[in-house]
C-alpha cells in the first residue's frame, strides 16, 4: 500500500489520474480495513466535501483553490461544525458545534476535504494517546505501542497511510513527540501563528494548531492555507504569511545550528546518540555549521510546564458543567452535587488530575510560589532561547527520550510520562516553532530528531528538513502493517 | 510540600469534582510525586525576573462596537437536553 | 462608647455600549431569553473573548472626569467560581492592574460643605447572566442575555461616615455616568447596582471593624435605609459585646432588614490570575489626551455656566444641572430663544417638572419638544399672551399637534393691550362691583386683586395683567 503525499496527490489530480471523488473513497476504505486496530479514528462517517469535486474526469475544474480535494484528518480538539467533537473525552461524546475552527474553515475555503476526527489523548493531556474515552490508539509500527500523545490518532493516521495528512495541536511536544514515534513530520507554528480559535482549550499560552505530514514539502503546503491573522483569537499575530512552499529549495549552506550541551548530556541511550550523530553528519554534508550553545534553565521546563499548563487547565476546563452542552447526569436535585458528578463522570483521572494540580497552584497562599514563579522561571527560559539565537540560526535537540514505548508502560506512572516532553517543552514556553522529523530506526521503531527556529522563522525549519528529507529516505519508509496488506489501491 | 486528603477534599470542592474513596489514596500518592517534581522550581533564581505572561510582547487589540451576532438560540440550544421555553434549567439554586 | 460609621461602596455601573464586551452580541435590554447569547457569552469549547473598544474609552472618560491615573498597562484576569449564570465558570474582570486607579469625587454635604471622597479604582469586567429561580418548579432557569455585559466596578475608599454621605457619593456617581454617556444608570433594568461594605469602629480608633457586605441595592431610597439598619444591627451586637460576622447581606426592602446570604463566600478562593487568551491593554498617551480634549462638560462646570453666563440664580442652574437630560432639554429650547434665560428656567422648573412628576415620566417621554417650550415663553416675553393663558396653552401641548402660534391663532388667546379695551372693561367691572369698589376707595387695597379678577374673568385671562393692574389703580384713584 502507497502512502501518498499531499504534493503527489496535487500531482495526480492536476494530470486526472485519479479524481477527488475516487482519492476520497480511497482513504475511506483504507480507514475502514485499519482503524479496528489502530483506533487512530473517532469519527469517519463524515460526508465528502463535494462543492470542490469533480467527479467527471474529463471536465476542466472550474474551482481551482491550493488545496482542492486533498483529503485531510483533524485532531478532535478542532471545532467541525455539524460534526461530532469529542476531545476523546466522555464529557463531549456527543458535542456537535455548530461552527467551525477557523483554521478549519481556511482549510475548507482552499478545497481540502476533510475525512475524518482523529483520537487523542482526553482534552489533549497526555503523551501516550492512552486516556482517551474512546480507547487508546495503536503504533502503526508496533501495535502494543503507543504513538504518541496527545495527537496519537492524528499521528498514527498519517503513518498508517490512512490519511495524507492531518491537522494535531501541540501544548508540551503533543505534534512533535507522536510524530517521533511513528515516523513522520511534525511542526508546531510559532505561537500566535495559526489561529486558536475554535480548538478547544487546553493551556491557552501554550496551545497551538500543527501539522502532522509525510514530509516537510506537504507541511508547507498545509501551512500556508492554515496560518495567519484571525480576528477572532486575541493572541493571534499580525504577521504576514510567508509562502512556504517557495522557500523550500533555498540554500542552507552556512547556516548555523546550535546544539545545547543540557540536551547532549549523555543521557540518551547510545542507539539513539548514534542516530543524532548521523544526522547531524548528515546536516553538515548540506554545509550547516554546528555550535555548542547553553540553554541553563531548560531542566526547568518540565516543572515550570507542570505548574502553567494545569492552572490555565483547570480555569479552561471550569465550562464544562453540563448545563449548556456535554455530559450532564440525570435526577440530581442538588446544585453542587450536579456540578461534581457531571465532571466526575465526564472527565477521566488524568483530566481530573491536572485540573486538581492547577487548581493547587493558583489557590491563595500557593499562587506567588507556584503560578507566579513558574511564569518567571518561563521568563529565564524565554532570555535563554533569545540569547541563543543571537549566535545560531537554529537549535537541534532530539524530541524524545527514547522511541515509542509499550502501552500501559507509564500509564500509572504520571510524572515518568510527563518527563517524556522534557526536550519538547521549552519551545511551547518560548513559543518558539518546532519541528520533527525521523532520522532512522532503533530495534525497528522511528526516533525522530527535534529543530527550533526563533518566531516566525518556520520557514526555515522547513528548508532544513527538506534539504534533509532530500538526501534521506527515513520518512518514506512504511510500517510492516501496510506492507504485508494485500490488495492494490 | 506534603498534601493531605482535607487538601485534595478542599481542592475537589473547589473545582467541582467527586473522587471515589477508593480513589483518593491514588491521587494523594500521585499529588503528591507530581508536587515534588513542582518543588524543583524553587532552585531557579527568578530574582527582579518579570512573570512572562505570552511568548509575545504584543498587546491586547480593540474591536469596533458592532453588533455582529445574529440569534441562534435554537441551534445553539440543541447541545442541551434541559432547555424550556428557551430557559436552560438547573437544580435550584438556594439562596 | 461612641461608634463610627465607616461606609465604602461599590458600584457597578453597566457601560452604555451596543456590543458586549468581549463578544458581538448585542447588550439590548429586555430582550427573549436567550437570544442575545452568542457562543463567547454561553462558553462554547474553543471560543476566544476579543475586547471592546468603545468599553476602554468609556472606562478613561470615568478616570479622567474623578481626576484618576490611568494604567499605561492594564491586565485582565479570571475570577474563577462555579455559579449558573456563569458559563465559562470564571469571570473576565480586573486584579491586579486595574484601568483606572486613585480618583476623588466631592460631596455636598446638607450643611454646605463639600466632603472628598477617595475612589480606590474603578476596572473593568463581565455581568453574569440571570437565574430565575421560581419559574420553574424544582429548578432554575437561566437567561444568558446579560453574561457578557460590559461593566465598570467604581470601589470607593471606606471614607463615607453615614447612610446620608453614601446616598450623596452614590447620587454623584448616578448623575456623573450619566452626564458622560458612558451608562444610562437605569436602577430598574439594572444598570447601576450598589454594594455597601459597612462596619463601625470606636470613635478614634484607626483600625477600622469587621464589615459585612449589603449587596445589589437598586435604589437611593434602599441604600439609606439599608444602612441605617446595618449601622442599629451592628451597634447592637458590638455593644453587647459581641462581633460582627464578616459576610454578605442582602437589603429586603418589604421588610426593611439586611438578612444573611445562605451562600459561603468566604469559602470561595477566586484564585485570580492573568487572563491567557486576552493580551495587556496598552493606554497611549495620545488617546488619554483625546479623550480629555472631548470630555463633555460636567456638573459643576455647566452649573458655573449658568450662572455666570445666563444670569441664572444658582439654585436654579442647579437644579437644571443635577439631570442631565433636563439640562440638554434646556439648553435645546435655548438655541431658539431669545429672551432672557431665567424666564425659560422657572418654566421648567415649575411648569414642565410638575408635569413629569405628574405623569411619573422622564423628560425623554415628554411630548412637548423643546422648541414649542422655547417658542412659548418667546410669546409670554413679547406680549403675545399673558403667563396665565401660557399654561393653558402649555397642557395642551400635550395633546396638540399644533404649534404654540398656531393654538394661540387658533383659539384666538392674544393678551389684550389695548388701553381703550382694557379701560372699557374695568369701568364695567367697577360699575358691576360698586361695593368692592367703595372698599377700595375707603382704604382696602386688597380688593384690588379681586377686582383684577374680574376684569381677567371678562376677558377669559386675556388681559395684559400688568395694564389692569396699572389702569385699574389709575381709574380708581381719579375717581
Amino acid at each position: 500500500m502507497e502512502r501518498f503525499t499531499v504534493k503527489a496527490i496535487q500531482n495526480m489530480l492536476s494530470e486526472k489520474q485519479i479524481s477527488a471523488t475516487e482519492l476520497f473513497d480511497l482513504y475511506r476504505s483504507r480507514i475502514a480495513d485499519y482503524n479496528q486496530s489502530l483506533n487512530a479514528f473517532i469519527t469517519t462517517d463524515i460526508l465528502p466535501n463535494t462543492a470542490y469535486m469533480t467527479d467527471d474526469q474529463d471536465q476542466e475544474s472550474s474551482i481551482d483553490f491550493a488545496l482542492t480535494g486533498i483529503p485531510y484528518a483533524a485532531k478532535d480538539i478542532f471545532c467541525t461544525q455539524g460534526i461530532k467533537t469529542t476531545c476523546g473525552s466522555k464529557m463531549l461524546e456527543n458535542f456537535i458545534p455548530p461552527y467551525d475552527a477557523t483554521v478549519v474553515r481556511r482549510l475548507k475555503t482552499q478545497g481540502a476535504v476533510l475525512l475524518g476526527k482523529t483520537n487523542m489523548d482526553e482534552f489533549a493531556m497526555g503523551s501516550s494517546n492512552e486516556t482517551s474515552y474512546f480507547g487508546s490508539v495503536h503504533n502503526p509500527w508496533d501495535i502494543e505501542r503507543t504513538p504518541g500523545g496527545s495527537s496519537g490518532g492524528s499521528a498514527a493516521a498519517v503513518a498508517a497511510g490512512l490519511a495524507p495528512i492531518a491537522l494535531g495541536t501541540d501544548t508540551g511536544g503533543s505534534i512533535r513527540q507522536p510524530a517521533a514515534f511513528t515516523g513522520i513530520t511534525g511542526l508546531k507554528p510559532t505561537y500566535g501563528r495559526c489561529s486558536r480559535y475554535g480548538m478547544v482549550a487546553f493551556a491557552s499560552s501554550l496551545d497551538q494548531a500543527g501539522i502532522l505530514a509525510l514530509s516537510a514539502e506537504d507541511t508547507a503546503i498545509f501551512l500556508e492555507s492554515m496560518a495567519g491573522f484571525d480576528p477572532l483569537d486575541s493572541t493571534s499575530v499580525e504577521e504576514s504569511v510567508p509562502q512556504y512552499s517557495q522557500y523550500l529549495e533555498e540554500n542552507i549552506k552556512g547556516k548555523i545550528i546550535g546544539l545545547p550541551k543540557e540536551f547532549f548530556d549523555g543521557s540518551l541511550g547510545s542507539a539513539y546518540e548514534a542516530l543524532i550523530a548521523e544526522s547531524i553528519d548528515s546536516y553538515k554534508k548540506l554545509g550547516v555549521v554546528f555550535k555548542e550553545i547553553s540553554l541553563p534553565n531548560i531542566g526547568y521546563s518540565v516543572p515550570t510546564y507542570y505548574v502553567v499548563a494545569p492552572a490555565e487547565c483547570s480555569s479552561n476546563l471550569a465550562r464544562y458543567d453540563g448545563v449548556r452542552f456535554g455530559y450532564r447526569s440525570q435526577n440530581i436535585e442538588d446544585l453542587d452535587q450536579f456540578y461534581r458528578t457531571n465532571r466526575q463522570i465526564g472527565f477521566g483521572q488524568e483530566v481530573k488530575r491536572r485540573i486538581i494540580t492547577g487548581t493547587y497552584v493558583l489557590s491563595a497562599g500557593y499562587y506567588d510560589a507556584y503560578y507566579l514563579k513558574a511564569q518567571k522561571v518561563r521568563q529565564l527560559i524565554n532570555q535563554d532561547f533569545a540569547r541563543a539565537f543571537e549566535s545560531v540560526d537554529i537549535i537541534l535537540g532530539p524530541t524524545t527520550q527514547t522511541a515509542a514505548f509499550k502501552l500501559g508502560e507509564k500509564i500509572d506512572d504520571p510524572v515518568s510520562m510527563y518527563m517524556n516532553d522534557m526536550y519538547t517543552i521549552s519551545a511551547n514556553l518560548a513559543g518558539l516553532p518546532a519541528i520533527s522529523h525521523p532520522i532512522g530506526f532503533v530495534e525497528n521503531l522511528p526516533y525522530g530528531l527535534q529543530l527550533i527556529a526563533p518566531h516566525f522563522k518556520e520557514l526555515d525549519l522547513l528548508n532544513l528538513t527538506h534539504q534533509y528529507q532530500k538526501v534521506t529516505d527515513w520518512h518514506q519508509a512504511v510500517p510492516q502493517l501496510l506492507q504485508s496488506s494485500e490488495g492494490n489501491d | 510540600m506534603t498534601i493531605t486528603k482535607s487538601d485534595i477534599e478542599h481542592l475537589c470542592g473547589l473545582s467541582k469534582l467527586n473522587l471515589d474513596d477508593d480513589e483518593v489514596p491514588i491521587y494523594l500518592q500521585q499529588m503528591t510525586d507530581i508536587l515534588e517534581m513542582i518543588e524543583q522550581l524553587q532552585s531557579a533564581d527568578t530574582n527582579e525576573i518579570i512573570p512572562m505572561a505570552h511568548p509575545l510582547d504584543m498587546h491586547q487589540r480593540l474591536r469596533e462596537d458592532i453588533v455582529t451576532e445574529a440569534n441562534h438560540r435554537d441551534i445553539y440550544q440543541k447541545n442541551s437536553s434541559h432547555v424550556e421555553e428557551g430557559f436552560y434549567k438547573v437544580p435550584k439554586v438556594i439562596e | 462608647m461612641h461608634w463610627e460609621t465607616v461606609i465604602g461602596l461599590e458600584i457597578h455601573v453597566q457601560l452604555a455600549c451596543d456590543s458586549k464586551i468581549f463578544s458581538s452580541a448585542s447588550t439590548a435590554y429586555g430582550q427573549e431569553q436567550n437570544t442575545q447569547a452568542s457562543l463567547i457569552d454561553l462558553g462554547y469549547p474553543g471560543v476566544l473573548p476579543v475586547l471592546n473598544q468603545e468599553v476602554v474609552m468609556m472606562a478613561i472618560k470615568f478616570g479622567l472626569a474623578v481626576d484618576a491615573e490611568i494604567a499605561d498597562l492594564s491586565i485582565f484576569a479570571r475570577k474563577n467560581y462555579f455559579y449558573p449564570d456563569l458559563p465559562k465558570g470564571y469571570q473576565i474582570s480586573q486584579y491586579e492592574l486595574p484601568i483606572v486607579s486613585g480618583g476623588q469625587l466631592f460631596i455636598t454635604l446638607d450643611n454646605g460643605t463639600e466632603k472628598r471622597i477617595g475612589i480606590t479604582r474603578a476596572h473593568l469586567e463581565e455581568d453574569a447572566g440571570k437565574s430565575i429561580h421560581d419559574k420553574f418548579p424544582g429548578t432554575s432557569a437561566i437567561d444568558l442575555n446579560r453574561a457578557g455585559t460590559p461593566l465598570l466596578e467604581i470601589v470607593s475608599e471606606p471614607e463615607l461616615s453615614s447612610a446620608k454621605e453614601a446616598t450623596l457619593y452614590m447620587q454623584k456617581i448616578h448623575q456623573l455616568v450619566r452626564y458622560l454617556k458612558i451608562s444610562d444608570g437605569n436602577m430598574q433594568e439594572g444598570s447601576f447596582r450598589c454594594d455597601a461594605n459597612v462596619s463601625l469602629k470606636p470613635k478614634d480608633n484607626t483600625e477600622l471593624g469587621t464589615r459585612a457586605e449589603i449587596k445589589n441595592i437598586n435604589s437611593f431610597r434602599f441604600i439609606e435605609n439599608a444602612i441605617n439598619y446595618e449601622v442599629e444591627r451592628q451597634k447592637e451586637i458590638l455593644e453587647q459585646g459581641g462581633s460582627v460576622v464578616q459576610e454578605t447581606r442582602l437589603y429586603d426592602s418589604d421588610a426593611g432588614e439586611t438578612r444573611s446570604m445562605r451562600t459561603k463566600e468566604e469559602a470561595n478562593d477566586y484564585r485570580y490570575f492573568p487572563d491567557p487568551d486576552l493580551l495587556p491593554v496598552k493606554i497611549d498617551k495620545e488617546i488619554i489626551e483625546k479623550i480629555a480634549a472631548s470630555l463633555p462638560e460636567l456638573f459643576n462646570q455647566k452649573v458655573d455656566r449658568y450662572v455666570k453666563t445666563l444670569s441664572i440664580k444658582r439654585v436654579d442652574a442647579t437644579a437644571i444641572a443635577k439631570n442631565i437630560e433636563l439640562a440638554e432639554y434646556f439648553e435645546d429650547a435655548l438655541n431658539t430663544y431669545n429672551g432672557n434665560p431665567q424666564l425659560l428656567a422657572n418654566w421648567l422648573i415649575t411648569e414642565v417638572m410638575a408635569i413629569l412628576n405628574k405623569d411619573k415620566i422622564e423628560i425623554a417621554s415628554l411630548s412637548i419638544s423643546a422648541k414649542s417650550v422655547s417658542q412659548l415663553i418667546q410669546r409670554i416675553d413679547d406680549g403675545t399672551i399673558s403667563s396665565t393663558i401660557a399654561k393653558n396653552i402649555f397642557s395642551q401641548l400635550i395633546e396638540s399637534e399644533m404649534s404654540v402660534d398656531e393654538l394661540i391663532k387658533d383659539q384666538g388667546l392674544e393678551q389684550i393691550s389695548d388701553t381703550n379695551e382694557i379701560e372699557q372693561v374695568i369701568r364695567t367691572v367697577l360699575n358691576e362691583n360698586q361695593e368692592q369698589q367703595d372698599q377700595y376707595l375707603a382704604g382696602k387695597e386688597q380688593v384690588l386683586g379681586f377686582l383684577i379678577g374680574k376684569v381677567m374673568q371678562k376677558t377669559q385671562g386675556k388681559a395684559n395683567p400688568k395694564l389692569v393692574n396699572d389702569l385699574m389703580v389709575e381709574i380708581l384713584s381719579n375717581h
